[in-house]
């Protein structure tokens, strides 16, 4: 994206859009939205100069123009320009059940009892064997470390995927002295939560481990079953660290004879009580996740396979509900349209998988209302593929896995390479 | 005065050293040059004064120059490798003298059965059904194929082709770097051939001065210790025993573990595997039939003739496994362990060779429960390599690899953690019945029934991806 070298810059702000940011770069003034700014991240540079950045008011950064310029159109052009670039084959006969992506675009894939790591140019592989049979819950904690665990196998591993050995094993101390098997896994940037449940499946607890050393802080989310109140005690099945309120999203949900139901609840790590919380009876989630740069939960209903969202700026309010974007009437379809989607955020957009194709979801700004739009992505000859079943992010990329396939889909920015 | 940073530039300087190869100017340092070793060309114009200021001319091709000039500097090929076939690169690297080097940069990453693929597919211009083949530790392959032997180098080429005087050859070994041992079951003798030389260089017969009935005995199955060959021969009454030859001279040694034939538990061994860690011979020798398998595994020690330890199935070990005699047996040679796959449930199960004692099988375990049932199997082959066993049941190829126990406790020592994987995809198992297993320089050779050639998979730290664009 050029500079605007020679043309006279738009200094005169408009107010009713104070949406638009200009910035002063080394004397050359470029002009952007703050959704564009605040895609680097909640803590980046970039969403400071977009807080910083009044109506009036133009920042200034003594920097130079033209490296500006590029790191400007890349997060304009992330990730709208998402090409299924690269196919990742794996050896034997397991299909992946769990990927896991650094910041760098280091990927593991968990296919049987195998962990593949993957570096971040995409060339060099490795493989291990651990001791699951499958892996369900996969966080990659470095290009070489990951932390591994599974719905039939007691206890966290945290894997030298260099060397293949176990480096140590996490586990919760639960009341009936059972094993405690890994229901999910999430960080934020000092620690890392563990979702266990208990062998004898009556009691589940989040575990809060310290990032560096792997000792335990906390344990919150306590959660016992006595008699038949199945519901009152749902372990978590996905952990999200949510950075712009230092809180954690943990959801879960389980299937009855009266449907599924579930709750996603979000979490005060330090005191350990619930902030908010909303109990799923109608149109339960798939998956949920949620979207730090456009401060929503997202989610997928299991029956109507539609994406509503919850605004995280109204959660304190009465009505905070779910929103539904699509059709609103599938809500109470039996069908379960919607079941083994997956919804994953990625700066300000949102993906959730459909069938074999992955639905992309932004945001316009309009006047007085956020609206959000969806598109296919891919061409013709990318849609309806087997049915997706993984969706992970890695810096700019996308790592996809199909349902039977061998092999991890590779979605790269086609502005990569400028 | 010199700061202590310009004199290290300024010693950078005069190390290095310019090369004119077919015209094209080099630069590198003298550490690069003489990174090929002391016994190189280069290393030895690394030694020239480096005050001449023309530069040493070479009259090579400046462009695999420049491949292996990367190839020194980083200890990789580069991707403009990939121009050039692997023989020119070898030949190149041999005329500078780094052979060693491209040979360490190309050979295959350890083996490892949970993440191999297909590299390549080695077949014989004529006559390709193989017959037998030997694998040796660089990962050069000898195939037998319609009484030829078709030698081909640790880069897979095609290095020579012998004719023996057999019509079928049904065991083949390497004795010595250039003499091969092979066998028919359908002519009598053990025989020697010389590669270099191609031709035939002796025979061993199994002849009893005392016995007329011994006459045209076949050779069955060959290994070889450090000084001696083992070879199992058999009569067409039936009758059969060991030889033991001599590696240097080429004649008979000794003879043991002869036995009549006239029934499944002393017929001739059609495996024999030499365990040089304990100096013992492990053959087993396996009869499908109408009611099911029958046979029996038998360690000799070679020196008194004696067994030292025998099973026969069925008719052994645990009442449980009654009927489920074995289908194949393989000695892991360097983790002293004895593997059988069992004909009927399919399992595989391990005996540790130190403690052999009447029932000494542990039976592994499929942890996986919808993989759990094999069901039977009418062919099947084991073989172990690198510490991993390969089990192929019809076409396809499984391998069970020890996991790393996070903690010791809970392990018992004798029942180690295996875990099975396929090596192979579905379509691969297609192609046909595995009929031989065999590994050799981080390489698993295997070969199929009516198909042509033999199959090379080897382990990649390469991703492969395949661009999609």
């Amino acid at each position: 994206m050029p500079p605007f070298e020679g043309s006279q810059p738009v200094v005169c702000p408009r107010p009713e859009t104070n949406n638009i940011v200009s910035i002063d770069v080394g004397g050359q003034v470029f002009q952007t939205t703050k959704q564009t700014l605040t895609s680097a991240g909640p803590k980046s540079f970039f969403s400071r100069i977009a807080e910083s950045a009044g109506v009036y008011s133009t920042p200034f950064i003594d920097r130079d123009p033209e490296l500006f310029s590029l790191l400007l159109s890349l997060l304009r052009t992330e990730p709208f320009n998402l090409q299924k670039s690269l196919l990742l084959p794996l050896n034997g006969r397991d299909s992946p059940s769990a990927l896991a992506a650094t910041a760098e675009g280091a990927l593991h894939v968990a296919h049987g009892s195998k962990i593949t790591s993957f570096d971040w140019s995409l060339r060099r592989k490795s493989t291990v064997l651990t001791q699951f049979t499958a892996v369900d819950s996969l966080l990659a904690l470095s290009p070489s470390v990951a932390a591994a665990g599974a719905n039939d196998f007691s206890g966290l591993q945290i894997l030298d995927l260099e060397k293949g050995r176990v480096r140590e094993t996490l586990n919760w101390e639960n009341v009936t002295k059972s094993g405690s098997t890994v229901q999910a896994i999430g960080s934020s940037a000092e620690q890392m939560f563990v979702s266990f449940e208990s062998s004898r499946r009556n009691s589940n607890a989040i575990m809060v481990y310290d990032m560096q050393t792997l000792a335990p802080v906390t344990e919150i989310a306590h959660n016992e079953i006595f008699g038949a109140d199945i519901d009152s005690a749902i372990p978590a099945t996905k952990l999200q660290w949510v950075e712009s309120c230092n809180l954690l999203m943990a959801s879960g949900s389980h299937s009855g004879p009266s449907g599924v139901s579930g709750n996603v609840r979000l979490w005060d790590v330090r005191s350990g009580n619930v902030v908010w919380e909303v109990s799923e009876k109608v149109d339960c989630f798939a998956d949920v996740a949620v979207c730090d740069g456009l401060s929503a939960i997202f989610k997928v209903g299991v029956n109507s396979g539609e994406a509503s969202y919850v605004d995280l700026r109204n959660i304190g309010n009465a009505e905070s509900e779910w929103i539904c974007l699509g059709d609103k009437r599938k809500v109470l379809n039996g069908k379960k349209e919607g079941f083994g989607c997956k919804i994953q955020t990625q700066g300000t957009q949102v993906f959730c998988t459909k069938g074999g194709d992955v639905e992309l979801w932004s945001e316009v700004v309009m006047n007085g209302g956020r609206i959000f739009k969806k598109n296919l992505m891919g061409r013709v000859r990318d849609m309806g593929g087997a049915k997706l079943t993984n969706l992970a992010f890695g810096g700019s990329t996308m790592f996809l896995t199909r349902k039977d396939q061998q092999c991890v889909e590779v979605w790269q920015s086609s502005s990569r390479d400028f | 005065m010199m700061t202590e940073e310009e004199s290290s530039s300024n010693t950078a300087a005069s190390e290095r050293i310019k090369l004119n190869v077919g015209g094209k100017l080099f630069e590198t340092t003298l550490t690069t040059l003489r990174s090929g070793g002391p016994d190189s060309l280069l290393f030895a114009l690394s030694n020239r004064r480096s005050a001449d200021p023309t530069p040493v001319f070479i009259d090579r091709d400046p462009e695999i120059f420049s491949v292996l000039l990367s190839l020194l500097r980083t200890s990789h090929l580069p991707s403009t490798a990939r121009r050039f076939s692997n023989l020119e690169l070898a030949d190149e690297a041999l005329f500078y003298g780094i052979d060693a080097i491209l040979r360490a940069a190309t050979a295959p990453p350890p083996f490892s059965g949970i993440d191999a693929s297909l590299a390549s597919l080695i077949r014989p211009a004529s006559d390709g059904l193989p017959s037998s083949f030997a694998a040796a530790d660089s990962g050069a392959v000898w195939i037998a194929h319609g009484g030829q032997i078709s030698g081909y180098d640790p880069n897979l080429t095609h290095a020579a082709t012998l004719r023996t005087h057999l019509d079928h050859i049904d065991s083949i070994y390497k004795v010595w770097p250039e003499i091969a041992a092979v066998g028919s079951t359908s002519d009598a003798g053990l025989h020697f051939y010389d590669f270099s030389g191609s031709r035939h260089v002796g025979s061993v017969h199994w002849t009893d001065p005392l016995d007329p009935r011994i006459f045209k005995a076949r050779v069955n199955s060959i290994t070889a210790s450090e000084d001696s060959v083992f070879a199992s021969f058999d009569c067409l009454h039936r009758e059969n025993c060991i030889l033991e030859v001599d590696k240097a001279r080429l004649q008979v040694k000794s003879q043991f573990a002869r036995q009549s034939g006239n029934q499944a538990k002393n017929i001739v061994p059609g495996k024999l595997t030499w365990i040089p860690a304990t100096g013992v011979l492990v053959g087993s020798a396996v009869t499908g039939g109408a009611f099911g398998y029958s046979g029996y595994v038998r360690l000799w020690d070679p020196r008194s003739g004696e067994v030292v330890w025998e099973t026969s199935e069925p008719g052994s070990g645990r009442s449980s496994r009654f009927g489920d005699s074995f289908a194949d047996v393989e000695a892991d040679v360097e983790g002293l362990l004895l593997f059988k796959l069992c004909s009927k449930s399919g399992d595989l199960a391990m005996a540790d060779m130190r403690f052999l004692k009447d029932d000494p099988w542990v039976y592994l375990k499929e942890k996986n429960p919808s993989l759990a049932s094999y069901g039977e199997v009418r062919n099947s082959v084991v073989h172990c390599y690198k510490g991993q066993v390969f089990v192929a049941r019809e076409g396809e190829l499984e391998v069970w690899s020890r996991v790393e126990s996070g903690d010791q406790s809970e392990s018992d020592d004798a029942e180690r953690f295996y875990r099975r994987n396929f090596v192979d995809k579905r379509e691969d198992s297609e192609r046909g019945v595995i009929k031989k297993i065999e590994g050799g320089g981080n390489r698993l050779f295997v070969s199929r029934e009516d198909v042509e050639g033999i199959e090379v998979w080897e382990s990649s730290h390469s991703a492969a991806a395949i661009s999609l664009l």
